[in-house]
This record gives C-alpha cells, sequence and structure tokens, in this order.
C-alpha cells in the first residue's frame, strides 16, 4: 500500500503524459493541462518545505553559535528582507517606492553576487586545464596536443603562423571530438530512456526508499 | 482520436525499444539471463573516497546536481539516487558524517527521505540529522555559492557529484580540489563532462552514470534493464549503418519513414 499507491500515480499519470504526445484528443490534452498544473502547485509546496529545512537549519547553527553562525545571520536576514518585500510589494503593486526597492535589492545585491560566481569559472577553467593538461601519460599528452591545436585554430594569431591550424582545428572537433560525443548522446539518451521506462512501469522503487 | 503527425516513428521505436529493454529485463529477474558488466573504475573508487574521508575524521560530500524529477534530466536525477543510497551504506558502515545538497526543491523531499531509510536499513538511524540533506537554493550560483562555502568551512574530504549538472560542475570540482578532497563525478551533459574529467579524480561518463545502481547493487532488475540497453545500442547502430548506406545512394526512404 505505501509503494503501491505512489507507483499507481506514477503509472497513470506519465502514461496520460506519454499519450497527449502522441494523440489528438481534447480530453486527453485538457487532463493532461491539469495533471501539469497540480504538477506545478506540489512544486510550489516543495519549496515551501525546503525553505523550512533551511531556515531551521540556520536557526538552528545561530542559536547554537557554532563555527560560521554570522553568515547563518546573514541568510536569515537576507530572506527576511527578500520575502517581506516581495510580498508587500505584491500586494501594493501601485507602490513605485516598493517596486524599486525590491527591482533594486535584486540587481545590487542577487546579480552581482551570481554573475562574481559565473566569472570565477574563467579561473578555475584556467587551474583546471593546468592539472589536467600536465604531460603525465599518453592520454594527457594527447589531450594537451589536441588543445593546443584546437586553440591556434581558434585564436587569430593561429591562422598567421600557418593557415593550417584553423582546418586541423575544425576537422578535430569536427570529426573526432564529435564522433565521440555523438557516441555518449546515444548511450546517454538510451540509459535515461531505460530508467524511465523502469520507473514508469513501477519495475525500479529504489527511489522510494528501501523500507517497506 | 487521432496520432498527431510525426510521432508514429517516435511511438514505434518507443514500442520496440521498450520491449527489448523489458524482455532483456525479465529474463535477467527470472534468472534465464544474467548480463555482465565490466569495472567501473570510477564506481569502484567511491568506497576509497569514503574510506579516506574516514581515516580523515571529515565529511563526505555528495550532490545529485542542477537536475529535477519533472524535467528531461529527471533519469539522471534517479540514476544519482541509486549511488546515493550506495553512499549512505558506506557512511553509515565507516560512521563517517554525509552532507548532501540539493538544489531542487521539488527532489529534496525524495532525497531526504530516501537518506533517511538507507540509515535506516543500515542499522544506524541516528546517523540522519537535520542537516544531513541541506536544501540551499533553487538559483544556480545561490546554490554553488552555498556548496563551495560547505567546502571550505566543513573541510570535506570526499566530494561526489552524480547526476545532471551545468556549468557549476567546474565551480564544485575545483573547490573541491582546492580543499584536497578525493572527487568522484559522473554527468549525462556532455558540456559538462570534459570539466570533471579536467579536474575529477574519477569521472562517469556518459552512460555509465545509468550504470552505477546495477553495479553498485547488482540488482536484477537493473542489471537487466543495462542488458537490455545493449541490444537497444545495437539497434541504434543498425539503424545509424543502413540510414547511411542509403544517404550515400541518394534514398531519402529512411528520412521519410522517420518523418512520419
Amino acid at each position: 500500500m505505501r509503494r503501491g499507491v505512489p507507483l499507481a500515480i506514477v503509472f497513470i499519470v506519465g502514461t496520460l503524459l506519454l499519450l497527449n504526445y502522441f494523440v489528438a484528443n481534447d480530453t486527453l490534452k485538457a487532463t493532461s493541462t491539469n495533471l501539469v498544473n497540480w504538477g506545478v502547485i506540489v512544486s510550489a509546496f516543495a519549496v515551501g518545505l525546503a525553505s523550512v529545512n533551511l531556515v531551521r537549519i540556520h536557526i538552528n547553527k545561530i542559536s547554537r553559535q557554532r563555527p560560521g553562525w554570522i553568515n547563518s545571520v546573514a541568510l536569515v536576514a537576507t530572506m527576511a528582507i527578500f520575502i517581506s518585500v516581495g510580498i508587500y510589494t505584491k500586494l501594493n503593486p501601485d507602490n513605485a517606492g516598493a517596486k524599486a526597492l525590491f527591482q533594486n535589492l535584486f540587481d545590487h545585491s542577487y546579480s552581482p553576487f551570481g554573475s562574481a560566481m559565473f566569472a570565477i569559472l574563467a579561473f578555475y577553467v584556467a587551474s583546471a586545464s593546468y592539472r589536467a593538461f600536465r604531460m603525465r601519460s599518453l592520454e594527457a599528452s594527447l589531450l594537451l596536443i589536441a588543445a593546443v591545436l584546437v586553440m591556434l585554430g581558434n585564436a587569430p594569431i593561429g591562422e598567421l603562423v600557418w593557415d593550417k591550424f584553423p582546418v586541423i582545428s575544425n576537422w578535430l572537433l569536427r570529426v573526432i571530438n564529435m564522433t565521440g560525443q555523438r557516441g555518449i548522446a546515444i548511450g546517454v539518451a538510451i540509459g535515461g530512456f531505460a530508467t524511465s521506462m523502469r520507473i514508469l512501469l513501477g519495475f525500479d522503487r529504489g527511489h522510494l526508499g528501501q523500507g517497506e | 482520436m487521432t496520432m498527431i503527425n510525426g510521432t508514429f516513428f517516435v511511438l514505434a521505436a518507443l514500442l520496440v525499444y521498450g520491449t527489448f529493454i523489458i524482455g532483456v529485463l525479465v529474463a535477467t529477474r527470472s534468472g534465464k539471463f544474467t548480463p555482465k558488466i565490466r569495472r567501473i573504475a570510477a564506481l569502484d573508487s567511491i568506497e576509497e573516497a569514503v574510506g579516506r574521508a574516514t581515516e580523515m575524521g571529515r565529511p563526505v560530500h555528495y550532490t545529485p546536481g542542477y537536475g529535477d524529477i519533472t524535467s528531461s534530466t529527471a533519469p539522471q536525477t534517479f540514476a544519482s539516487f541509486d549511488v546515493l543510497t550506495y553512499v549512505v551504506g558506506l557512511t553509515a558502515k565507516y560512521n563517517t558524517q554525509l552532507i548532501v545538497t540539493c538544489k531542487s526543491p521539488q527532489s529534496f523531499p525524495l532525497i531526504q527521505e530516501l537518506v533517511r531509510q538507507a540509515y535506516l536499513a543500515s542499522g544506524k538511524p541516528d546517523m540522519f540529522q537535520e542537516d544531513t540533506v541541506r536544501y540551499i537554493s533553487d538559483a544556480q550560483f545561490a546554490w554553488a555559492a552555498g556548496v563551495l562555502g560547505i567546502f571550505n568551512r566543513e573541510k570535506v574530504a570526499a566530494n561526489i557529484m552524480i547526476g545532471y549538472f551545468m556549468a557549476e560542475s567546474l565551480l564544485f570540482a575545483e573547490g573541491g580540489a582546492q580543499v584536497g578532497a578525493i572527487q568522484v563525478a559522473g554527468t549525462g551533459n556532455l558540456a559538462q563532462t570534459a570539466f570533471f574529467v579536467a579536474a575529477c579524480d574519477y569521472t562517469l561518463i556518459g552512460e555509465e552514470l545509468f550504470a552505477g545502481g546495477a553495479y553498485l547493487s547488482q540488482d536484477a532488475v537493473k542489471l537487466g534493464s543495462l542488458g537490455g540497453q545493449d541490444y537497444v545500442k545495437l539497434a541504434t547502430m543498425a539503424l545509424i549503418s543502413v540510414g547511411t548506406l542509403l544517404a550515400t545512394f541518394n534514398s531519402k526512404w529512411l528520412v521519410d519513414l522517420m518523418s512520419k
């Protein structure tokens, strides 16, 4: 019973949504739209549940003054400010000041932090490449040679040094690289399909936990 | 009730490929067929990673990645759950702290219950704490910042990243390398696989991600499904070969059939 109900829901909902992809039927379409909308509502509850976990962990950390508790204060305070201003703005859509405050909070705090995280990637690409391209083995050496050729083919100076660099780079990307990538992509697609089939038909119950 | 144009071939492929997979799965479950799996270094290394964390007295970090349970990334997330169950069993066996971080609020309750029950099944229910599974944020870089903070504050000794990953893959892999963690990663996102290969100690490439559950649990259903995948691959290779031959002779028969 504990597992039977979720498995039945997965099978019925999954089959209906799958049928909707293949069959043109107004009732089926309306049912599928309703099911997807229910999914959105359930997801909204999930966000609430997850946020409660986040707040509980950090309140606990603050109250016990564990190492780094000051970071938790920053997180809880920021959450409180964003939620308060967000709700106030929604309830008072004509209040231009509140709207501007919410937009400013987003544009001048959240966005720069997100951009900074993304920018760190540039430095991490350099450090990861340095480690990966060290000629410790045949594979690493091939990786280094291929990377240098592709870089020379894409950088303007490469073509000035030897006009065949772009041709070699293009060949490496379109033939050698693409062959491997397509093989992996087909394998991933088949693996994903098999996993989905197992879950849809109830053969795979691992995600429901180990207990009965 | 009529079929939507352009979906006939997809339906036929789904039924044929589905029959292959379910057929082999049922045959394996009934003991008539036993697929063999080659050794996968990345999966073998998970025990080594947890063992190392135990020796150092530091936690193991696990993340199922960017994917959720309702989109096209869901199969990779579910494949990750199989590996997570195995990791929970290992941390219970070695009494090592586990930290699981989530981005998707939808998969959070599922992961929380999965981890709780895996500890219960291992006979260590007390090891499941409120902060064992942590929801960080649904926003990609806020989640990445939170995970990097955990790496640095809690000095994780092992970092296991299995699932669907986007740009945060390299942030995590390099962040983990900076704190000296042994790293095992795997994703079906090709663009990120290269980052994992470059920055991690062990990487699951492509479909190896989906072999994790079968390889680690030796469960007949998962082994059968994996065996069925091989037959589907053979059929796909045959279809590609026929298509290549037909295209060489300027025939559009297969292309027309596939667009029906």
